[in-house]
């Protein structure tokens, strides 16, 4: 088996262990299954349909192909609260979640190499000092308070940003509209890049000295090539591959971060809809949302996997003598 | 001519000082090989480091190197990276199983060289390296290849390649057929001794391996817990070994061959 | 030893007992004590701070010092029993003379406020004039006393309320956050704790099989540990809080659960590496039964890393329950630092701009985890360095 082919059926694989712990977790709680999918305060007769709609009164194993079904086709029923399918719910919030993780892992990506090699480049000095100081933060700043801190200093006692939402209401026109939009991102965008940063910083910086040490930079140094070269073409270059398992590996603990950042700032995004559907009791809707929240990391897993794939020879060229 | 004087080489570790280095003094001539001999830990890699100054974090270095008349000690990392390492002295390391970086091809790390130090155009420098590694036994179309797709013998030639592009003065070989099976050894140690002669190169081969080093070396030196304890013309030292340690040596090597 | 020398132990340990002998020497941290969002009492000393003068006893009388404007409330509450026949009073004695409060007889229970139109009448005001500025119309020193028999019994509390409270003010229920602060010690401790080692319970047993065993155990196990690896962590965390529960045991059980994946790989690699020991291989040709030799051999092997990996894992429970509890899916009468946040964030500490609610529960959770992120990489170092994986 080819590593492509390896690596797809693994995340098939994710894909369908979490559609049943999907499907086990709203299904296999304390209590009737109806309730927990169906609206309770429905008359008895549309209840009885609708258990008809999702197959409540079938075996599991039925319930189960049936789930499958629906939600591969994204059909996950409609929101106990707002009354509207789960999935547009989603549609109009995933944008806004996606805008949110993305620029941040950008950020806090581009951030964290440049200090990492900084650092690695220049043992003992103050950059080290910062990123090593920095990744100890990072694992124990709780992200909500670095961005509570954030809100009081920026929004409340220095108000240049926002307090809240993900617009003003009411909404400006046009051109307007993007301003106002990244107005509202910046802070959640700099706090999320603020708290990853530094992780990332340790991990390039031990990369890189573990590289920069070895036997090829040795030699790279005896030929004598200038020391950009020497960094980035044989250096970073060596270090890429490692570097996209490390968004692979951030990329959950950044929806997490997402959630709880969409909560602190007040965002329209999936993550708060996730919690205010579980607050709300709406089922079907944190069902959905969760589906779709770990849909999007396994999904960049895969991406992630192919891209490392892409930037290591020792895999992309398999031809002639493979392993 | 590479002249070493007083060299003293010192690494910190921790609290640790441990002197590599105690006062070598040893020349290597233009246009012959010498062998530089010793056991592990005798200092070999230390000298290797310090005629390239390619020293590691901690490390002192005391004493002169003048490579043709021009002391190189007194060089800026900036002077040795355009003028020195691999223009006038180049390496091909142990084994050279990790020696190239894994996620570039060969075409790109011999090319590279010749652009930075000769001011090739990149595919003028990529047809160079083609007929660079033609030179060493391999076919040219290999620039294409990764490091990881070559046996160990293959990365050996393409790193002999690679060691000759600019034309250096001097070739610095750090065991370069360690790890390698005994035939294939046969073949690198062939194939460096006649790139080295016909280019008139000096070669200078640190091996720990006195039997390769005396079946190819015009010169010995034998280094024994960072110093030079015996020194000269390779026949002279078998013949009649100046020092207790070298002696020691012999007779380890005969009693081998003396084996049936 | 020098483990005595590092910070982090002493830190833990200094904060353990604060966790347990506060609330039991300042009492319930549920109690409302001071009006919502009060300043801390070192702070802005030219405004009143909120005071509470009790009476028993053996206590009669108590004497205050008043430097600042007229409190902004006045309440009179407590019981009282005297003599059968006998009479006493409640008296507030000042600059300008002595006021009587109220007048007691028999027994009874007081409860005076400073609104009441009966208790500004009876202190000879009109309805509408404010009965702080006669008991404070000057600066100076004040005396709360009963005057009267030896009472039987006597319990009367005046709480005159200011601005300020305590060494960090209250909340927006007016509750001492210092009592707060105290009382979110042991619960961040204790879940972080205890979700750790039950994750390192089930890591553990899990690395144990899936490297000895090897074969379909191992690669089950492997693929489940990657499964939960890759997905979203908070996420799953707050279905499972939603759905099951987020009392403390619940929040342990959850995190426990979904945080072994770690160990199970670090315990793994130690095994497939003790496997091939000499030593294995003797015992399994003596005849020791596999669960001899993991218990008795490969564990007690094992245990130094494991210690460190428990203490570095702390931060991560704690973290992650601090989360939870700050999305508000923890039990409300969890007092937990991150519930503090939580209704910090939800109910008006922003706007009211009190950074004092937000910062000690912040401020704790970094220096805990600190600390143990301190002891664990001393424990690491002192367990076999190589054997860890390098990644941060």
């Amino acid at each position: 088996m080819t590593y492509w082919s390896r690596r797809l059926l693994g995340a098939l694989a994710v894909l369908f262990a979490v559609l049943a712990l999907n499907f086990a977790l709203f299904r296999l709680m304390p209590g009737d299954p109806v309730t927990s999918l169906v609206d309770p305060r429905f008359s008895p007769e549309a209840k009885e349909a609708l258990s008809r709609a999702y197959g409540l009164d079938r075996p599991l194993g039925e319930q189960f192909l049936l789930y499958l079904k629906q939600t591969v086709t994204f059909d996950f029923g409609l929101s106990f609260v707002s009354g509207r399918p789960v999935w547009q719910e989603l549609r109009d919030r995933l944008p806004h979640t996606v805008a949110l993780s993305g620029s941040a892992l950008v950020l806090a990506g581009t951030m964290g190499t440049a200090l990492g090699v900084a650092a690695a480049r220049r043992r003992g000095g103050a950059v080290e000092r910062v990123v090593l100081a920095a990744g100890a933060l990072s694992f124990s700043f709780p992200s909500f308070f670095l961005q509570l801190l954030l809100l009081l200093a920026f929004a409340v006692l220095w108000p240049l940003f926002p307090l809240r939402g993900s617009v003003s209401v009411p909404a400006p026109q046009g051109a307007a509209f993007i301003a106002d939009y990244l107005h509202h991102l910046a802070l959640p965008v700099l706090s999320l890049a603020l708290l990853g940063f530094g992780s990332w910083a340790l991990y390039v910086r031990n990369l890189m000295v573990k590289i920069l040490g070895s036997e090829p930079l040795f030699l790279a140094r005896a030929k004598g090539l200038p020391e950009p070269v020497l960094l980035w073409r044989h250096a970073f270059r060596t270090a890429l591959p490692p570097l996209l398992t490390l968004i692979l590996l951030s990329l959950p603990g950044l929806l997490s971060g997402a959630v709880i950042t969409e909560t602190v700032f007040s965002l329209h995004g999936v993550g708060r809809f996730l919690l205010e559907s579980i607050q709300g009791q709406d089922y079907p809707a944190a069902g959905g949302a969760f589906y779709l929240l770990a849909l999007v990391t396994v999904t960049s897993n895969v991406l992630a996997d192919l891209a490392y794939g892409l930037a290591d020879p020792r895999i992309r060229v398999d031809r002639r003598k493979g392993q | 001519m590479i002249a070493a004087r007083e060299l003293r080489l010192r690494y910190r570790t921790g609290s640790r000082q441990v002197t590599a280095l105690d006062g070598v003094d040893v020349t290597f001539g233009e246009g012959m090989t010498t062998a530089v001999v010793g056991e592990s830990g005798s200092g070999k890699s230390s000298l290797v480091t310090a005629l390239l100054r390619l020293l590691p974090r901690g490390a002192t270095l005391s004493g002169t190197i003048t490579v043709d008349g021009r002391d190189i000690t007194a060089l800026s990392e900036r002077e040795l990276a355009r003028s020195y390492r691999w223009t006038t002295v180049s390496l091909v390391l142990q084994g050279a199983m990790n020696a190239f970086t894994p996620v570039l091809t060969l075409g790109r790390q011999i090319a590279e060289v010749l652009e930075i130090h000769r001011g090739l155009s990149r595919q003028e420098a990529l047809i160079r390296s083609g007929s660079l590694l033609e030179e060493t036994g391999l076919p040219g179309a290999w620039t294409g290849r990764y490091p990881h797709e070559l046996s160990g013998g293959q990365k050996q030639r393409a790193a002999v390649a690679m060691a000759l592009a600019c034309d250096p003065l001097y070739l610095l070989a750090d065991e370069p057929t360690t790890a390698l099976d005994v035939i294939t050894q046969a073949e690198i140690v062939i194939l460096l001794k006649s790139l080295t002669k016909r280019r008139g190169l000096g070669l200078i081969l640190v091996t720990h391996d006195l039997a390769l080093a005396s079946a190819v070396a015009d010169r010995l030196v034998v280094l024994q817990e960072g110093r030079v304890v015996d020194e000269g013309p390779t026949e002279e030292i078998l013949a009649s070994p100046g020092h207790p340690h070298t002696a020691a040596l012999l007779g380890a090597l005969r009693a081998l061959e003396a084996r049936p | 030893m020098s483990l005595l020398r590092r910070w982090s132990p002493w830190a833990l340990l200094l904060l353990a007992l604060a966790g347990l002998l506060g609330p039991i020497l300042l009492g319930e941290a549920e109690k409302t004590v001071a009006p919502p969002f009060s300043r801390p009492l070192w702070l802005d000393r030219t405004a009143p701070p909120t005071v509470h003068l009790h009476l028993s006893p053996e206590v009669r009388e108590k004497t205050l010092d008043w430097i600042w404007e007229p409190p902004a409330g006045l309440a009179l509450k407590g019981t009282y029993r005297l003599p059968p026949g006998t009479s006493g009073k409640i008296v507030w004695d000042g600059p300008s003379g002595p006021v009587p409060l109220a007048s007691l007889t028999g027994a009874g229970s007081l409860s005076l406020d400073g609104r009441d139109i009966a208790f500004r009448l009876r202190l000879g005001l009109s309805p509408f004039q404010s009965p702080l500025e006669t008991l404070f119309a000057d600066r100076g020193s004040y005396r709360l006393a009963y005057e009267g028999p030896e009472p039987e019994a006597l319990s009367v509390e005046l709480h005159l309320s200011g601005g300020r409270w305590g060494l960090l003010g209250t909340d927006q229920r007016g509750r001492d956050v210092f009592r707060l602060f105290l009382a979110g010690i042991s619960v961040s401790l204790l879940i972080g704790l205890a979700a750790t080692l039950l994750a390192t319970l089930v890591g553990t047993s899990a690395g144990l099989l899936s490297g000895y065993l090897g074969g379909p155990v191992d690669s089950l196990v492997m693929r489940l540990a990657d499964l939960l690896l890759a997905l979203p962590l908070l996420p799953l965390l707050m279905v499972l809080a939603g759905l099951w529960g987020r009392g403390l045991w619940q929040l342990v059980l959850i995190l426990g659960l979904f945080s072994w994946m770690g160990t199970a790989r670090t315990v793994r690699s130690l095994t497939l590496s003790l496997r091939e020991a000499p030593f294995v291989e003797n015992l399994r040709a003596l005849g020791a039964p596999t669960w001899y030799i993991l218990g008795r051999h490969l564990l007690p092997e094992a245990l130094p890393v494991l210690l460190a990996t428990v203490t570095l894992g702390v931060p991560g429970a704690i973290l992650a329950e601090a989360g939870l509890a700050f999305l508000g899916l923890s039990d409300p009468r969890l007092l937990s630092w991150g519930r503090m946040l939580h209704e910090a964030h939800g109910f008006g500490a922003f706007t009211a701009g009190a950074w004092w609610i937000l910062l000690p529960p912040g401020l704790g959770i970094v220096f805990v985890c600190l600390a143990f992120l301190d002891l664990g990489r001393f424990l690491e170092e002192k367990a076999d360095p190589r054997l860890r994986e390098t990644l941060p």
